[in-house]
């Protein structure tokens, strides 16, 4: 992400130190305030850690922080997606849904043999890898299809999205009958997805952190290294600019749709895994925390702004909210009511940044 | 200035935590839903024995979201914390269930499963574990021959059209539900017992072309809002004009019973003296129901869960299991166990007088 | 000397919209090595017949010749591609990006092999054309914190960066302060000892006249005449465009400044920009003009005194009694109007009609009963507008989008009107409208000072100011750099002053 740095000259630290000396006292504050909002989310996640180990010092052991992380794992795939048709000056509304179609599609194709109510009443689970891929071809397809309508019809994503995330669930529904699917596979769940990949103290790390990594890392990739990610940033904050130079918009579009319905495919093969079964409220407003977690971390509807340092913050601050509250004994009532002033004040922390100062 | 006001306000927000009042968090109870109304009164109910049996407690929701429910509970264990109760969300899955027995036992933390139903193997893997509920398919055969009791005393004044005939509507209240599954079938199934045994014909849905025979709440929140809307719906088509109207409203929970009388009232229904009413029935029992529209007579009859029971129940297992003696010791001889796994809170007719 | 070869050849180019002809048999031939300037007023036709050279429109009759051969481009990539490259008017950039990803933008240069697009052949491939061009940027830099000049400037790089062959250039300089327009024309200089054609659209005729070889005229979309720049001169152009002739560019100055001083400023100091220790005072019925180049402190002044800035220190005192103008809405109820310089980013509602845009900064004079607006109310408070401003409009209900940009700038003359302010604050107010318009914003202004307003305007046109103005301050590096009577000063003089501390 280094191409966002407006690279004046490095200078030492001890440069910069004699710089700030310099300063008149008033330009002194300005400059440590705009530091310390520059730094917000960071700041305001370090205080957080710290405030909740002082009233509960167990939230610092390592089952806690394992927690954290793997809750994070699960949920980063999905924000990334979402994040780049939020970079379109987009959204997706149909990501939940289809994180619930990807869980329902895996389920019954990694049902065990001989399972009580197997949804195909005969058969063996199928080889795991082709399985993933099918999922992932299913949320490319419902992207291609979000992506495809924006592009061509020139509707707002909320729109569009919001259609297929009911013809979506309509479709689970009907080819599911709302039936849960549980006794998966182990060659699926135990063995791959929550199979321990290592103990830190007592506590396993399961695999899909691995994998959520993985996917960080090819997110990152894309984002910051393929002509396509670069694309889709000049989109994003300048649709326009981006045709008379000669790309293919309407490509791009469908492109950041699609590569966001794979990681709502991909997310659904984990949480069925993760949740032992699928069911229909597998996924169920998804969209709305991503969301959420793409604007605290900085990824503005603006369009063009994002950064995937930024999503992950953005989805490991909602998890410390959720844990910490927790960890704090805060009753679910007040947590919906922290959750949302969290989320309004970030963002406008955040907003500051960008706002043009005169 | 504004960057004062910025500052000023990620402070509030750290300090705005502290100001919330918070429990040690020995136990955690998970709560499918806290906009639900049945179970909001039986968490009142709960918090107060709580606090009075001196046990501290934090009550989450899981706002009807199994995933979400899951990792709140994995949350819970990562603190550390002394005893589980949980409402789950989601009851036609044994996977799901079994994935949070196996995270509790692992952690070796006892583990109390209510209301919402659970199959018994999953709870007897697990010992320090038990499920405290109604014995589901009762709440509907209570409700049905109830129904069929309450139209024979009358029958010729419930069939408005004189076809011989009692058409009814079904509102479920969550299309995978067990509870709501044993509901629809036997709320019908139990009233048909009664009339052909009296001689008369079987209860007819009304619409022809539904083969489901039932109006279902697709979000599966029990919703009155929703079973409203249907009503409305259906009684724009189906109207004593018409000779078609529905002449009964079988509702899987007091929420959904209201939301129907609702809409008839709105076209001039179960308006008390001097106009029609249209007999609806519930489960539940909810003080809402009881006093605004059993005791003034706009709905029938509802069959009683008995929340204050169910909190009782919960707070002695809980005092047991935390105090790691017998988990059933003292627990009230109203309620039955069954098979050292279920305990059972018994349902009650109940008509409004 | 050999004849310079014929590098583009539009012949007989025809175009209609539904009920309109834009072109009607247009030619237009553009030798190698020449500078081309293409001239009408705004509607002539120009935009749609470069429109139709990068098949944005397709054209209905005609041909087009690319050194010799007939081309029929399908979209602005296919005549990048051929040599074809444009340096559009409005800004078509990716703020939120760098420099060198807007310029490489549509065909980033990749590691050989690898779908992996190489930042590093993408920095050193931009400082190769900048170093060549003169431009000192770094490629580096986000976009959005340029100044509009320097984004132009790298908009003419990428340009130039395609190795195009005919380069057209759609009122480059609009945005750009005399220093920048001479640094402009020895890039322009350049591309034609390399035989580039380069074909010049600009209203400035001073410009033309400097650079141009030959110069076409447009009028209602049909070719008016073609001529060598050296046998032309300003009125014979403004004749030729504006079919005809236009003996003064300036309206007479009938009327007298007052004594009363209405606004002192002293030690105005802007918090954010370099605007520093401004003071000076404004009369009743005087036209100030404010003189500098791009980035010293001309709008950061305006901004300053209108509270749409925030300022570090300054007072304001309006008739011996100080104000603060913290916001502009304080502003405005304290007698304050601005127009702002980017009329279409910040001064039109352009989906909007003629009559929301007209009222929309004074709607609670049209309030009834103090609760709802009156649509009669707010006609009558259009038609005064349109009648005062002279707008020509179909009619208060057509969108302001369809106004030509002097049209435009009447409608907002005409809204802060509406409010009637005491100092009228003025930013590029001629910016982009061509010069029949012109002179009516210039009798506009000078209208409101005769009624006792008084007026600050920022130029970049010298010569506007000096035929508007009273009194021009002169700003430098943000500060004051001096005071020049408009009546005696000349450019040369303001240009010193201008320079004094950069």
């Amino acid at each position: 992400m280094s191409e966002l740095n407006n690279s004046a000259p490095k200078k030492g630290l001890a440069q910069k130190f004699d710089d700030f000396k310099a300063l008149d006292a008033r330009d002194k504050r300005s400059v440590i305030g705009n530091w310390l909002l520059d730094h917000a989310m960071i700041i305001i996640i370090v205080l957080l850690v710290i405030y909740i180990q002082i009233q509960r010092p167990a939230f610092l052991a390592t089952a806690s922080i394992v927690n954290i992380i793997q809750l994070t794992a699960s949920r980063l795939p999905i924000a990334l997606g979402i994040a780049g048709a939020i970079i379109l000056t987009g959204t997706d509304l149909s990501a939940g849904r289809v994180v619930g179609l990807g869980a329902f599609v895996a389920a019954i194709l990694l049902q065990k043999t001989g399972a009580v109510g197997r949804f195909f009443a005969v058969g063996d689970p199928w080889p795991v890898l082709i399985v993933i891929l099918l999922v992932l071809a299913v949320g490319a397809i419902i992207g291609f299809i979000n992506g495809f309508c924006v592009a061509k019809f020139k509707l707002h994503p909320f729109i569009v999205t919001l259609a297929t995330q009911l013809i979506t669930y309509g479709l689970y529904l009907t080819v599911s009958s709302a039936k849960q699917i549980s006794s998966l596979d182990e060659s699926y769940t135990t063995n791959l997805i929550t199979a321990p990949m290592f103990k830190i103290g007592n506590t396993p790390v399961m695999m899909y952190v691995a994998l959520a990594a993985i996917v960080t890392v090819i997110m990152w990739f894309i984002w910051n290294k393929t002509t396509f990610g670069k694309n889709m940033f000049a989109v994003g904050s300048n649709e326009e600019a981006a045709r008379v130079s000669g790309v293919n918009v309407t490509a791009v579009i469908i492109g950041v749709f699609a590569l966001a319905g794979v990681t709502y495919g991909y997310t659904g093969f984990v949480e069925a895994a993760r949740m032992g079964a699928s069911t229909g409220t597998i996924g169920l407003n998804y969209e709305l925390d991503a969301i959420a977690a793409c604007v605290i971390g900085g990824v503005s509807f603006v369009g063009g702004i994002g950064k995937i340092s930024g999503v992950v913050i953005g989805v490991v601050l909602m998890q410390l909210i959720m844990s910490g509250m927790t960890f704090l004994g805060i009753s679910g009532s007040i947590t919906y009511v922290i959750k949302g002033a969290v989320i309004l004040i970030a963002c406008a922390i955040d907003m500051r940044k960008y706002l043009t100062k005169k | 200035m504004k960057k004062l006001l910025s500052m000023v306000l990620a402070l509030t927000l750290v300090l705005s935590l502290s100001g919330v009042a918070m429990a040690e968090g020995n136990t955690q109870v998970f709560w499918y839903s806290l906009s639900d109304v049945y179970l909001s009164n039986v968490r009142t109910s709960l918090n107060a024995d709580f606090t009075a049996a001196g046990i501290e407690f934090v009550d989450q929701d899981a706002n009807a979201t199994q995933t979400t429910q899951t990792d709140q509970i994995t949350t819970a264990i990562a603190t550390g914390t002394d005893l589980l109760c949980v409402n789950i969300v989601e009851t036609g899955a044994d996977g799901i269930a079994q994935n949070v027995v196996d995270q509790a036992k692992a952690a070796g933390i006892p583990l109390l499963f209510f209301n919402r139903s659970i199959s018994e193997d999953v709870v007897k893997s697990y010992d320090k574990c038990c499920f405290i509920g109604t014995n589901y398919e009762d709440a509907g055969i209570m409700q049905g021959n109830m129904i069929g009791d309450y139209l024979l005393a009358d029958y010729e004044k419930y069939d408005l059209n004189g076809d011989g005939e009692i058409s009814y509507i079904m509102f479920k209240g969550d299309e995978a539900n067990q509870e709501a599954i044993a509901r629809t079938k036997y709320g019908v199934e139990n009233a048909d017992a009664k009339l052909t045994a009296a001689g008369k014909p079987q209860l007819k849905f009304y619409d022809d072309s539904n083969a489901q025979k039932y109006l279902v709440d697709q979000n599966g929140t029990w919703s009155r809002q929703v079973a409203q809307d249907y009503m409305t719906t259906v009684l724009a088509q189906y109207t004593e004009a018409n000779g078609n109207m529905v002449e009964l409203v079988i509702a899987n929970n007091d929420e959904m019973a209201i939301g129907a009388v609702t809409a008839l009232q709105q076209v001039g229904y179960n308006n008390g003296e001097g106009t029609v009413t249209i007999p609806v029935f519930g489960v539940d029992a909810t003080p809402d129901a009881v006093e605004n529209y059993m005791k003034p007579g706009f709905m029938a009859g509802s069959i009683k869960q008995d929340y204050e029971g169910m909190a009782e129940a919960i707070c002695t297992i809980s005092q047991n299991m935390i105090a790691g003696t017998d988990m059933f010791a003292n627990l009230n001889e109203n309620f039955t166990v069954t098979d050292g796994w279920k305990v059972v809170i018994p349902y009650a007719m109940y008509t409004g007088e | 000397m050999q004849e310079p070869t014929q590098l583009l050849v539009m012949e007989k180019v025809s175009k209609s919209f539904p009920g309109v002809k834009a072109l009607d048999n247009v030619s237009l031939t553009v030798k190698a090595g020449t500078v081309h300037a293409l001239m009408g007023e705004n509607g002539a036709g120009k935009s749609t017949l470069m429109k139709c050279l990068f098949g944005i429109y397709a054209k209905d009759d005609g041909h087009i010749y690319l050194e010799g051969k007939e081309i029929d481009f399908k979209s602005s990539r296919e005549a990048l591609d051929n040599g074809v490259a444009m340096v559009h008017q409005e800004l078509n950039q990716a703020l939120k990006r760098s420099v060198m990803d807007n310029i490489w933008l549509g065909r980033y240069p990749k590691i050989k092999g690898l779908p992996i697009v190489s930042e590093k052949q993408m920095y050193t491939d931009t400082k190769k054309v900048f170093e060549e061009l003169g431009i000192n940027v770094n490629p580096k830099t986000i976009m959005s914190t340029m100044p509009v000049s320097q984004r132009q400037m790298v908009e003419i790089a990428k340009a130039v960066s395609f190795n195009a062959k005919v380069l057209v250039f759609d009122e480059p300089t609009s945005s750009l302060t005399e220093k920048e327009v001479d640094h402009l024309f020895r890039i322009i200089n350049m591309l034609k000892a390399r035989g580039c054609g380069i074909i010049y659209i600009s209203h400035k005729m001073e410009e033309i006249l400097r650079i141009s070889d030959e110069v076409t005229i447009m009028r209602d979309g049909q070719y008016v005449a073609t001529k060598a720049a050296q046998d032309l001169t300003m009125n014979e152009i403004i004749k030729l465009m504006v079919g005809r002739e236009l003996t003064n560019r300036f309206p007479p100055k009938e009327y007298q400044v007052g004594n009363e001083v209405v606004l002192k400023v002293e030690n105005m100091t802007a918090m954010y920009s370099a605007l520093q220790n401004v003071s000076f005072s404004l009369k009743k019925g005087e036209i100030v003009g404010i003189a500098g180049l791009d980035g010293s402190g001309r709008t950061e002044l305006l901004e300053n005194i209108f509270g749409s800035a925030n300022r570090k220190e300054g007072k304001l005192i309006l008739r011996g009694k100080e104000i603060h103008n913290r916001t502009p809405k304080e502003s405005i109820s304290n007698g304050f109007a601005m127009v702002t310089e980017e009329r279409r980013a910040t001064g039109i509602f352009s989906i909007m009609s003629i009559r929301d845009n007209t009222v929309i900064s004074s709607l609670k004079k049209y309030l009834n009963h103090h609760a709802y607006l009156s649509n009669k109310a707010m006609a009558k408070g259009t038609d005064w507008s349109i009648k005062a401003m002279h707008i020509k409009t179909p009619s208060q209900s057509t969108k302001i989008r369809a106004l030509s940009g002097g049209n435009q700038q009447k409608v907002i003359f005409g809204r802060w009107m509406l409010t009637q302010p005491e100092i009228f604050l003025l930013d590029e107010p001629t910016r982009g409208i061509d010069v029949g318009a012109k002179y009516e914003i210039y009798q506009l202004i000078m209208d409101m000072a005769k009624n006792g307003k008084s007026v600050m305007m920022v130029s970049s046109e010298m010569p506007e100011l000096l035929g508007v103005c009273d009194r021009i301050l002169v700003m430098s590096g943000g500060r004051l750099a001096g005071e020049v009577d408009a009546k005696t000063a000349t450019q040369e003089e303001i240009m010193t002053l201008a320079a004094k501390y950069v």
